[in-house]
């Protein structure tokens, strides 16, 4: 007997109910590791599973649910024992029947970056080992996930590192989220496309409780729904659940409408609830859904369904942008991050990611990139590299359902992209060239776009997930083929039925008031059915012009969305302020001014050198803000707020410099980080802000940094200045470790320390150079250092 | 449990405001980060009781694998039989606040920042109501968590393990014993039927006195 066989021929698979609850009745401890049983009472489990088997259950969990390497530590037994030991005892008490044996994987139990410490690449090699350990299992089951990145890196171990079907639930709550905010639909997606074999929920709430949340699920997925609840609520003093095995079964009846088709108990369970279940399911037919799961691609905590057009953000690409580069080449993922923020604010759905630039390592970029973007955008992201082996990396470390950008019909990009977006359940951008190139007629690209669906269906990949862009070409310089794009797009979308996609903005190059054009192209595709325009979202035309037509086509029922944007204007486009004539720079920044700041320095450097701008109007006005925060005549959050004015001005200056090709206005460079254990950043922070307001050079190694990190980064920028900071009495003992490794490789730098637990008798005992009590101490130790 | 209102002035006062007022504008923002941050916390807790014995400066928790070692934890619940040990947290949806004005807007980040601390003490204050109002055969000390005086923080996974944090609540610790998400309490309640020793609270238990920037500016952090 095998998982699949079993699928094919019950109606409803039963599985087990609770392990905990049945070796706390046994005699296990709160607290106690209760995989260290396997080891020390065999014979507790031997008797719990056969129980189970007898009362009727269809596949047992090993007791292995704790068995990771995090885990095990406390009882110091090693994970490949303790799992092996599991699966035996399981196995012996499955004998002589066709109940199945699985391999039961909870989570980790430490959160993964960037809420906690723990890398994906690091919960991988978790997994991989528990894998490996339980591999005479019949199945893998993970269960009680409620990280979807976490449960990504599980699936990808347990896919390369076995051949076993996957059964994977989460823990949702009442809201219908995970406690880490992840959607019923994105784990449906996500893991459907990874191809998992059956999903649901576990533990949460009781079976009564978890009945809308099932309902979603079976909406959302093909696959067999797995629903193992708890035995109702617990009580807060008592800890005991409310729900008797009757009842437990009485609501899970309820579900099987749903189509539900397998089941069992969490905690509070015992065999009399798999008994009564099974009693219950004795007549009952399993119901068949019909599902039709849309076109929807999708992050952890939100979910975007191409049910008409959305808006993809382009505006991290690196193409024809000088400030770009220069943070591409920086490694300033903080300018990257405010990008994206800024495209989201302005109305973008979904974001473009492309990070290529010749001189860097461009997948390290692309990982690195995704990560912090998932870790503060909520909306799905759509890779975008022309080199393979990038893409792989970034769908890898992508949490959710992302978009390819791109497959084209050349044989060479079908073969090596389509597994890629097969084996990470992505959806894909198709391109309407091949090795001939861009075909000028609509019908030849009609033509391609067929063959990539074609090629797609064969390897596996849903019709939904393949969406075509059918080119935008220049009008200026091939102003007859214009209405070819439109045509192909229309043909696509009414023949093939697929979603269209099409990067709009190229269309005006080389022309005035490209915006008039773009904006008209745009109405015009969208008309013909283009559900994805890729475009700046920032531009107002382009955003407005996706909501009008959303508008006019009765999308946006009663106007809402358009009135939630447009409502408090008169109509009129909003018309931008001139910057007024009565106050100066430094009044602005005084005054927490960011935007007329930024277009006062812009008006000076018309006719005033950077440096000026710097040293007599910016430096002063912070000056004069640290000495009055000093003076506690204002406030942190003034403070800072007046090194943001200062922080856009500079970006303005910045920008200009770059343009006119002159040397950068860097007073020094400076290392900052917060030590290999700590993760309250927020004061390091602050006086990266400061810092960089005083025209230094922040490299920011972020938190958590190795001690190595410290070091290898302050002899590769050649950094004679380094920040410490640690806000816990239990991490300073990393700024210590970290201060020695400098000193031992004899990087020729000076170390400042900082952060709640500091003090200037610590700083100096453990071979700092500075103590630094605030943001605005640290820029006098940098002004002090580097001698401006 | 949801909160409707989150403590400002006490958000302001971590701020570094003593007695001062903030100005409209800084008034205006916290205003604007209080209704944010309000829109995406899910605040949880969990609880339990537990008898305790006394051992050899420490406190065992019955019926677990847990004990409290150091002379602050052991004074704390002097004349207790029982405690309650908690947790409370605000949920991811806070950090990932946080994170995001980070990269946009670092006042507000500071200021949110502030707020979820305020926030997660508005929590803890709900829960200790509620044993009040649960338990009521007895007297409560005041919380004192992990980390507090001599009490070893590297109790904290045990602690979590205990109370089932992690399934519960979805709360976790790093393998540096920080708590994630990170707007999180967890804390020790001491029970007792009779009438319990107050003044024991304030600086003197707390291992924070030598750099706290209260008393440093001649104020108390209200423990």
């Amino acid at each position: 007997m095998d998982f699949k066989t079993l699928l094919n021929e019950k109606e409803f698979i039963i599985l087990d109910g609770a392990m905990g609850t049945m070796l706390q009745a046994k005699g296990l401890k709160m607290g106690e590791t209760p995989e260290a049983l396997n080891i020390e009472k065999p014979n507790w489990l031997y008797d719990i599973h056969k129980q189970y088997v007898e009362a009727g259950a269809d596949i047992i969990y090993a007791n292995t649910f704790g068995a990771n390497r995090h885990k095990l530590v406390k009882c110091g037994y090693s994970v490949e024992k303790t799992v092996s030991e599991a699966i035996k005892i399981a196995r012996r008490a499955v004998e002589d029947t066709d109940t199945l044996v699985a391999l039961d994987i909870g989570p980790i139990g430490q959160l993964l970056e960037p809420t906690g410490t723990l890398t994906f690449e690091e919960a991988y090699d978790v997994f991989k080992e528990l894998v490996i350990a339980g591999k005479d299992a019949d199945v893998i089951v993970f269960e009680t996930m409620t990280d979807l990145y976490e449960l990504k890196a599980a699936v990808l171990a347990a896919k390369e590192n076995s051949s076993l079907p996957i059964i994977c639930t989460m823990t949702f709550e009442e809201n219908m989220r995970t406690f880490t905010g992840c959607d019923i639909s994105a784990m449906c997606l996500t893991l459907e496309g990874l191809g998992v074999d059956a999903v649901g929920v576990n533990c949460s709430l009781g079976p009564k409780e978890l009945y809308p949340v099932v309902e979603k699920i079976c909406r959302w997925t093909k696959l067999p729904v797995v629903v193992k609840p708890n035995a109702g609520l617990p009580d807060p003093v008592t800890n005991e659940y409310n729900c008797s095995p009757e009842e437990f079964s009485e609501f899970a009846e309820k579900l099987i409408p749903l189509g539900i088709k397998v089941i069992g108990g969490c905690c509070g369970t015992n065999p009399d609830y798999i008994r009564e279940l099974k009693k219950m399911l004795s007549d009952k037919k399993y119901v068949k859904r019909e599902v039709t799961v849309p076109a929807a691609c999708c992050c952890a905590t939100n979910t975007v369904v191409v049910d008409q057009p959305r808006i993809i953000g382009e505006r991290i690409n690196p193409t024809g942008k000088k400030r770009f580069k220069e943070a591409l080449i920086a490694g300033d993922i903080d300018y990257i991050l405010g990008q994206a923020i800024e495209q989201i604010h302005a109305g973008a759905d979904i974001l473009d990611v492309n990070v290529g630039l010749p001189s860097i390592d461009e997948k390290a970029m692309m990982c690195r990139a995704v990560k912090a973007l998932q870790g503060v955008a909520d909306v799905p992201l759509q890779l975008d590299s022309t080199i393979p082996e990038v893409m792989e990396a970034a769908l890898r470390v992508y949490n959710g359902k992302p978009i390819v950008n791109s497959v084209n019909a050349e044989e060479k990009s079908l073969e090596t992209i389509l597994p890629l977006v097969k084996k990470y359940g992505a959806a894909v951008v198709g391109l309407t060239l091949d090795e001939e190139g861009i075909p000028k007629t609509a019908d030849k690209r009609f033509e391609l776009a067929k063959k990539i669906l074609d090629r797609a269906l064969s390897y596996g990949i849903r019709k939904e997930d393949v969406y075509i862009d059918c080119l935008t070409l220049t009008a200026s310089a091939e102003q007859e083929n214009v209405m070819e794009t439109v045509k192909a797009v229309e043909r696509v979308k009414k023949e093939l039925g697929l979603k269209t996609v099409l990067g709009v903005s190229n269309i005006s190059f080389g022309l005035p008031n490209r915006e008039l054009v773009s904006h008209n192209f745009l109405m015009m595709c969208l008309t013909k059915g283009l559900d994805l325009p890729i475009i700046n979202p920032n531009i107002d035309a382009m955003t407005g012009t996706v909501r009008s037509y959303k508008l006019l086509t009765n999308i946006d029922k009663n106007s809402v969305d358009y009135i939630a944007h447009y409502g408090n204007s008169d109509g009129s486009a909003p018309v931008k302020k001139e910057a007024k004539k009565d106050f100066d720079l430094p009044y602005a920044i005084e005054n927490g001014l960011k935007h007329e700041g930024a277009e006062l320095t812009a008006k000076l450097l018309e006719n005033t050198d950077p440096m000026v701008i710097i040293n007599e109007m910016l430096v002063p006005a912070l000056d004069k803000a640290g000495d009055e925060f000093e003076k506690g005549k204002l406030f942190l959050p003034q403070l800072i707020q007046t090194a943001g004015v200062a922080q856009a001005c500079f970006e303005v200056i910045k920008q200009h410099i770059l343009a006119s090709g002159e040397k950068s206005v860097s007073k020094g460079k400076i290392i900052l980080a917060t030590v290999k254990g700590d993760i309250h950043d927020i004061g390091k922070n602050i006086v990266k802000v400061l810092l960089e307001n005083y025209g230094y050079d922040v490299i920011d190694l972020g938190k958590d940094v190795d001690y190595q990190t410290v070091v290898d980064a302050a002899i590769e920028n050649d950094v004679h200045l380094v920040g410490l900071s640690a806000l816990m009495t239990t991490t300073l003992i990393s700024m210590e470790n970290t201060i020695k490794l400098l000193r031992e490789n004899n990087v020729d730098c000076k170390i400042m320390v900082g952060g709640a637990v500091v003090t200037p008798e610590y700083a100096e005992q453990i071979g700092a150079d500075f103590y630094s009590k605030d943001a605005k101490q640290s820029v006098d130790i940098a002004r002090q250092v580097f001698g401006n | 449990m949801k909160l409707e209102k989150l403590n400002q002035s006490e958000a302001l006062r971590y701020m570094g405001y003593g007695k001062s007022a903030p100005d409209e504008k800084i008034q205006g923002m916290l205003d604007e980060c209080e209704k944010n941050l309000l829109a995406v916390i899910k605040p949880n807790y969990i609880y339990k009781l537990f008898d305790i014995e006394r051992g050899d400066n420490e406190i065992i928790i019955c019926g677990t694998t847990l004990t409290l070692k150091g002379g602050d934890i052991c004074a704390h619940l002097d004349g207790c039989e029982k405690c309650v040990l908690f947790a409370a947290t605000l949920s991811a949806g806070a950090d990932m606040l946080i994170r995001k004005l980070e990269a946009s807007d670092m006042t507000k980040a500071v200021m949110t920042d502030f707020l979820a601390s305020a926030a997660v003490e508005q929590v803890c204050d709900y829960v200790d109501e509620l044993v009040k109002n649960e338990l009521t055969a007895y007297n409560q000390t005041w919380r004192f968590s992990p980390g507090y005086g001599d009490l070893p923080i590297d109790v904290q996974r045990d602690f979590l393990t205990v109370l089932d944090a992690q399934r519960r609540i979805g709360l976790n610790a790093t393998e540096n014993n920080i708590l994630t998400p990170r707007k999180s309490v967890t804390a020790i309640i001491g029970l007792s039927e009779n009438e319990i020793s107050r003044g024991r609270r304030g600086c003197a238990a707390c291992n924070m006195r030598d750099v706290c920037q209260y008393r440093k500016r001649g104020e108390h952090c209200g423990f």
